[in-house]
Parts: structure tokens; C-alpha cells; sequence
């Protein structure tokens, strides 16, 4: 049955409202089984919270829900959970810290926990800002929920039969990137350390800029919206 | 490299300590505990996960961390070299930690404990927090905290055996007069100097001022009455800060930005913190969201407060303190019965909670005069609530009679079932009378305040109680403080003495030999010296 793939089930929530010039963006995550009164208190009380005008209460509210009907549209749906190894990409700023990394995925471990994944990546890396490893959390969601939304409609297609060890399930048209042929480096022969020339594009990069640097993206960032 | 744990190992290998438990460990294996705990990759259920794999793995790690033992190696650094579900790997890495097979006393980074993110809030906003809890030698941040009447904390740090202090040393530098002492010049601050509070330390105007002028840079830092400010370290709270946060609070309620500019010297994030520290902080916010008709009832209320004992004793007045208690037991107890007056019961309960606040933040002085002063007013507004009260005794004389015993067990301070259901029919008829709900609420509010009142004043008398034992108890440690001193004394005099026998006995004996010598001197036929005179001491004491 559809959920996301990871231990909790929890769905990535992006707003991005903008009235009368006013911008607001947001991106965290949300239970599904939570009652849909709790969405319009979120909203109220983050209207409250940040002083903005009352009009977006409603539209964050319908934001959200919009969302989570999507997600709940799915949720009686089949999901086949087949053994997939995917990249996925970190690419995000939050306020004066700049991410890049990637890494491997296996989309059929339920157990999995972004948001683990996120606060080791946090303190590793020494990151001193407390939003950034929920806006990495949130990305790996958001790059999970569509790999799973993807997979329950190919689902309907005809199912790909194993070819031996060779099978690596490659979904067309997968805009998560290549998945990983399994046979090849799991299989007898192959070795799953890599090769050392490869280490520096599986390396996080994270970057702290300046207010200027920081400033002038906002900037471009708005021109680019309008 | 084969592995070697605690004690053999070979000239030409190197060797890497892991704990006791983990001498399961081999190269060229896996062993069982490795095997459940990690089952994934032991049970066939992916083509990803097998044996091979989490081998080379666990060796890959394991050699990566032992090129440089000491350094603490950290998950992100290994994974970009290995290709696997990332989960699967952490979940390697995390066992292999476990098992002291890696970063076994590497010197480790903060080993952040994996319940941070539950504390989150808090841990954030109490960042400036820890250095003003740093120890510090002087003391001195002690002292900010000390309030009137902390002289139980002065005896007990005089009532120390070995170096016996004298009263000065422990009350001396405890003047409630002079301001916190300069943790640099060891000066006191006096009122125009400005503190700032870094690391812990206050340090007057002149230190500061020699120190970075960097870290100052806020405009409050002349203020002579304020604290410095600065990014991260938060300075103490002084009792005036306290007390505008609290008026802010429930002036603005959950506006925390106009409670910070209430508060000019304290930020939002002090604010939230520091009313959650204090003991009533979260009451007052969660009655703030409530009832906010509260704020304009405070006054009245603080004023009430002392109706009960301003009032004449008189024989009614004693029965009508009594009803009054009654009502307001029932009232508090039985909230679901009174339909009449819901919003009452609630405003009391946040009223006399609000009242109890204010009351320990400004002093009990200005307590007793706001009082004082509400009571003429609320007593000028409503003479007859009194009369009403009155009235309705006479008809009543047989339940009046059964609250009086009620009254005794409340001064005895029991609050009995029983209590309520003596009363539960006066309370009902005698507010029937009335025909305004207004005056019944004017009136029921009075008879709770003055039950406040009443119980207030039993808490008094106790802390009053508690004051004098506290007293007893410090006079019979200066006693004891004294008796030992006596003793030490007592027994340097009976040292002394027996020195002073040893020393007579010295004597006589040194007395001796020469009586001996000279004895003998005579039997040898020595003719007797009358040219050497005898030494200076015998002159008095020598019977030759």
C-alpha cells in the first residue's frame, strides 16, 4: 500500500505564497494522520508568529491541503516496493548556508529516516544553523515522495520481469536519475568501495556566504519569480 | 594488519586498542553478533546486501579510521567512498561505533546526545545562558541572587571548622547597600558605573571600557541602569527586568515584541526563556490566552485581597468571614455546579493566580498598599453586598451554626468533603435572593478574595513560624561555633600547662646533675671553685 518510504510516514510540504508583493516560503513536514483542524491552527498561529496579513491564512491553508489530497489520493493505490538504488541530489540555501551533496538511496528501505540522515549530516559538518538540516530532511522527502508516486503508476504498467542478476530496474523516464545496476556491483565480481577519482562527487560541499552574497541572490531570486 | 587487542602484539605491528567486549572481532570473519545485528545483510532479502558487501564495508571503515586512531572519524567522511543505500551504511557505522571497533577513545566530537532535537527549543534559546553559569572563583554571579534574608546562607558559610571565621568575614563583604563587586579590580560597582556581565563576571565601568570595545558595541552599554547586551551572552535578570517582563506579559500577552521593547534591555528570546524559568511562567501564559478580561481585574483584585482582616470582628462579621469561606470552598470544588457563574470560577482561578504572582514579584510592601487601597474601593463600590450577606443569616441561624464548624476546620486547614456538602444549601439559597447576576458576581468575588485573603494570611503566619525556627537554628550554630572555639581554647591551656611541668621537671633535673657534679667534684679532692661564679639561673634557686 502507498506511503513514503521511510520510517515515518510524513509528507514534505512546500508553500510558496506571494500577495500584494509579499512572498512567503516555507517547506516542512507533515503527518498525514493528523486531523484537518490542525492545518488551519498551523496556519493561524505561523500568521501570528511572522505578522503577515491575515489573507494568507487561508491561503496556506489551501496550500496545504491541496497537498495533502494529493498524497491521500494515493494512499489507496499499490505501491510495489522493488529493490531500488537511487542518487539523490541535495542542492538547496538556507539563509547564509549553501548545500550540495549527493548520495545513494535505496528506495525500498522502509526503515530509512531522512531526518537522521539530515542531523548527522548536521553535525558532521559542523553547521551551525538550526533550519538547515530540516531543509535537508524536507529535500530527501520530496525527492522520496516522487520516486514512490512514480512507482505506483508504472505499477500499472506492465510489470518488467527480473532478468537474473541482472536486475536493475530501470524505470523509464525515472527523473531521479539512473538507478544503480545492481548485479554489476553487488554481484561476485564486482566491489562496492569506490574508486578513489569518483570520492569528490560524492562529497557534501557546504559553503557559508557572506550578507552581500546572500543579499544579492534574494534579489535575483525575486526578479526570477516575477 | 591483523587486530590486536590490549596486550599482544608484535614488534612490527602496530597496535589499536578496542574494548574488552569486542575481542569477538576477526578479519577474516564475521561473527555472530555481527550477524544479528545486522540481519539485513545476512537474510538474502536484497540483491545490494550480502555478506560480501557488508564486509568490505566494515573493513573499509575500520582501516579508514585506523590510518589516524586518535582523530574521530566521522560517517560523512566514509560514505562518499562507499556505494550502498545510505541508510544501510550509517546503520554499519553506527554498529561498528558501538562495538569500540572505530572512534574508540578518539577524542571525540560533542557527543551530542540523540534526544537534542526533543529539547530544541530550549537548548537553542538558553545558548547565552551557559556562560553566565560558569564557575567562577569570586562568587559572584552568587551574589546577584541573593536576596534579603539570606542570612541561613551567611551561617553556613561561616560554620566551616578549620579556619575559624569571625562574623565579619562572612557578613562583611554581604552589604545589600553597595552593588555587585568587580570581578577584575575587585571594586564595587556603585550605581553610575555600568556592568556588563561577560563570561559570568560583572565588572564596572573601568574594566569594561579597557576590554574590547567590540563586544559592547549595543548604545544601552551607558545606560547606567541597564544591563549589556550582546549577541549570544545573556546577562542575569534583575528583579526591575523581571518585573516589567511580567507587567509586559500581561499587558501584551503572547506579543513578544512589544514585551521585549517593555523590557528594553532584553531581547524576544530572553523574554520567552526567562518566563519560562520562572515557576508561574507558563500559567501566566496559558491564563493569558484565556481570560483576557484578567488584566483589568488584577487591580481590583490586588486590592481585595486584604479585605478579610480590615474588616470589624465583630460576632457577624466573624460568621459572615465564615460564609464567605463556604462559598468560596464550594464554589472552587464544585466548578460543574455552577452553571450560574462559569466565567467566574475561571476568572478567580487565574485572578488569584495572577494576584499570587504579582504579589511575590513586587515586594510584599507594595502588595499590603495596593491592598489596602482596593479594599476602600471595592468596599465604597458595594456596601450592600455586605448587607445581602447579612440578611440572609438570620433566616439561617442553624446552617450559619453549621458553617461556623466549617470555618474550624478550615483554620485547621482541611478541606473536607464534608465541609462542602455543611454549606452546600446556604450558598445556593441566600444568592437567590439577589436579583442582578451582576451583584451576585460583585459578591461571590468578594467572598473568594477574601477567602484568598484569609488563606494568605494562614501562610503568613506559617512562614513566620518557619523564619523563627530558621532563626533558632542559625543562633544554635553560632553557639556551637563558639563552644568549639572554647574547646580549641581549653585545650591549648592544658597543652601549655603540661609543657610548663615538662619544662619544671627539665629543670629540677638539670639541678640534679650539677648537685651531683659538684659532689663528686668534692670526693675527688677538688678544691671548691669560688672563682667561677655559679650560672645565673641556680643564683636564686641553688641551695648550695
Amino acid at each position: 500500500k502507498f506511503r513514503m518510504p521511510t520510517a515515518e510516514n510524513l509528507v514534505p510540504i512546500r508553500l510558496d505564497i506571494d500577495i500584494d508583493g509579499q512572498r512567503f516560503k516555507d517547506a516542512f513536514t507533515w503527518n498525514p494522520s493528523d486531523p484537518d483542524s490542525e492545518v488551519s491552527n498551523f496556519a493561524k498561529r505561523t500568521v501570528k508568529d511572522l505578522k503577515l496579513p491575515p489573507a494568507f491564512v487561508t491561503q496556506i491553508s489551501q496550500s496545504i491541503q491541496t497537498q495533502l489530497a494529493e498524497f491521500h489520493s494515493f494512499e489507496g493505490q499499490d505501491m510495489h516496493i522493488k529493490e531500488k538504488i537511487v542518487p539523490l541530489k541535495i542542492d538547496l540555501r538556507v539563509n547564509n548556508t549553501v548545500i550540495r551533496d549527493q548520495f545513494l538511496w535505496d528506495v525500498s528501505n522502509l526503515e530509512s529516516d531522512p531526518e537522521e540522515f539530515a542531523r548527522t549530516f548536521c553535525q558532521d559538518m559542523d553547521i551551525g544553523d538550526p533550519e538547515v538540516g530540516p531543509a535537508i530532511a524536507v529535500s530527501i522527502r520530496e525527492q522520496l515522495y516522487e520516486i514512490a508516486t512514480q512507482s505506483v503508476s508504472s505499477a500499472r504498467e506492465a510489470r518488467v520481469g527480473k532478468k537474473g542478476r541482472r536486475g536493475s530496474d530501470i524505470v523509464a523516464n525515472s527523473k531521479a536519475g539512473n538507478t544503480v545496476d545492481l548485479g554489476k556491483l553487488f554481484g561476485s565480481k564486482g566491489s562496492v568501495i569506490r574508486k578513489r577519482k569518483e570520492w569528490y562527487l560524492y562529497e557534501p560541499i557546504v559553503d557559508i556566504l557572506s550578507n552581500e552574497e546572500v543579499g544579492a541572490l534574494d534579489a535575483r531570486e525575486e526578479l526570477n519569480a516575477r | 594488519m591483523p587486530p590486536s587487542s590490549e596486550g599482544s602484539d608484535l614488534a612490527d605491528r602496530e597496535l589499536y586498542s578496542i574494548p574488552a567486549s569486542s575481542s569477538w572481532f576477526r578479519w577474516d570473519e564475521i561473527h555472530e553478533t555481527e550477524r544479528q545485528s545486522l540481519p539485513e545483510f545476512f537474510d538474502g532479502s536484497a540483491a545490494s546486501r550480502n555478506p560480501r558487501v557488508y564486509k568490505e564495508y566494515r573493513d573499509f571503515i575500520i582501516s579508514k579510521y585506523r590510518e589516524d586512531p586518535s582523530k574521530h572519524i566521522a560517517f560523512t567522511e566514509v560514505r562518499k567512498s562507499l556505494i550502498g543505500d545510505i541508510g544501510y551504511l550509517h546503520k554499519v557505522f553506527r554498529c561498528l561505533e558501538k562495538w569500540g571497533l572505530i572512534n574508540f577513545g578518539a577524542k571525540a566530537s560533542l557527543a551530542v546526545p540523540s534526544s537534542e532535537e526533543d529539547v530544541g527549543p530550549k537548548v537553542v534559546v538558553e545558548e547565552g545562558a551557559p556562560t553566565g553559569v560558569q564557575v567562577v572563583p569570586a562568587c559572584i554571579p552568587q551574589r546577584k541572587r541573593v536576596r534579603s534574608g539570606t542570612s541561613a546562607g551567611g551561617g553556613e558559610n561561616g560554620f566551616k571548622l578549620p579556619p575559624l571565621t569571625s562574623y565579619t568575614d562572612v557578613f562583611g563583604d554581604w552589604a545589600p547597600k553597595g552593588g555587585p563587586v568587580c570581578g577584575v579590580c575587585g571594586q564595587q560597582s556603585a550605581s553610575g558605573g555600568s556592568e556588563s556581565l561577560e563570561r559570568g563576571l560583572a565588572i564596572c565601568s573601568k574594566c569594561s571600557k579597557d576590554k574590547s570595545q567590540a563586544d559592547c558595541n549595543t548604545s544601552e552599554n551607558l545606560k547606567p541602569e541597564a544591563d549589556d547586551s550582546t549577541n549570544h551572552t545573556t546577562t542575569a535578570w534583575t528583579d526591575a527586568e523581571t518585573l516589567l517582563l511580567l507587567e509586559a506579559v500581561l499587558k501584551h500577552g503572547d506579543d513578544w515584541d512589544l514585551i521585549s521593547q517593555h523590557v528594553r534591555t532584553k531581547d524576544k528570546l530572553d523574554c520567552i526563556a526567562r518566563l519560562i524559568q520562572l515557576p508561574f511562567g507558563e500559567h501566566l501564559l496559558s491564563s493569558m490566552n484565556g481570560t483576557f478580561a484578567g488584566s483589568s481585574l488584577i487591580n481590583q483584585s490586588a486590592d481585595v485581597k486584604n479585605e478579610l482582616p480590615q474588616e470589624p470582628m465583630k460576632a457577624d462579621g466573624h460568621i459572615e468571614a465564615d460564609e464567605k469561606d463556604a462559598l468560596e470552598e464550594s464554589i472552587e470544588e464544585k466548578p460543574p455546579k455552577r452553571r450560574c457563574f462559569p466565567s467566574f470560577v475561571h476568572a478567580a482561578d487565574s485572578l488569584i493566580k495572577q494576584v499570587a504572582c504579582l504579589s511575590t514579584v513586587a515586594g510584599p510592601q507594595v502588595a499590603a498598599a495596593a491592598a489596602e487601597a482596593g479594599v476602600t474601593a471595592l468596599c465604597s463600590e458595594n456596601p450592600s453586598a455586605r448587607n445581602a450577606f447579612y440578611i440572609n443569616e438570620d433566616p439561617k441561624n442553624g446552617l450559619t451554626y453549621a458553617s461556623h464548624d466549617a470555618n474550624s476546620c478550615l483554620k485547621t486547614e482541611e478541606q473536607d468533603i464534608e465541609f462542602d456538602k455543611e454549606t452546600d444549601t446556604s450558598e445556593h439559597v441566600p444568592l437567590k435572593r439577589f436579583g442582578s447576576t451582576a451583584f451576585q458576581v460583585r459578591a461571590a468575588m468578594g467572598t473568594a478574595l477574601g477567602a484568598a485573603a484569609a488563606r494568605a494570611k494562614l501562610l503568613a503566619d506559617q512562614e513566620e513560624r518557619e523564619m523563627e525556627l530558621l532563626l533558632a537554628s542559625i543562633v544554635e550554630a553560632q553557639l556551637r561555633k563558639i563552644q568549639y572555639k572554647i574547646k580549641h581554647f581549653e585545650e591549648l591551656e592544658l597543652m601549655m600547662e603540661k609543657e610548663y611541668a615538662l619544662l619544671e621537671k627539665a629543670k629540677e633535673s638539670i639541678l640534679e646533675e650539677w648537685i651531683m657534679l659538684l659532689e663528686n667534684t668534692f670526693k675527688a679532692g677538688i678544691p671548691r671553685w669560688r672563682d667561677t661564679p655559679l650560672p645565673k639561673p641556680f643564683f636564686n634557686t641553688s641551695t648550695i
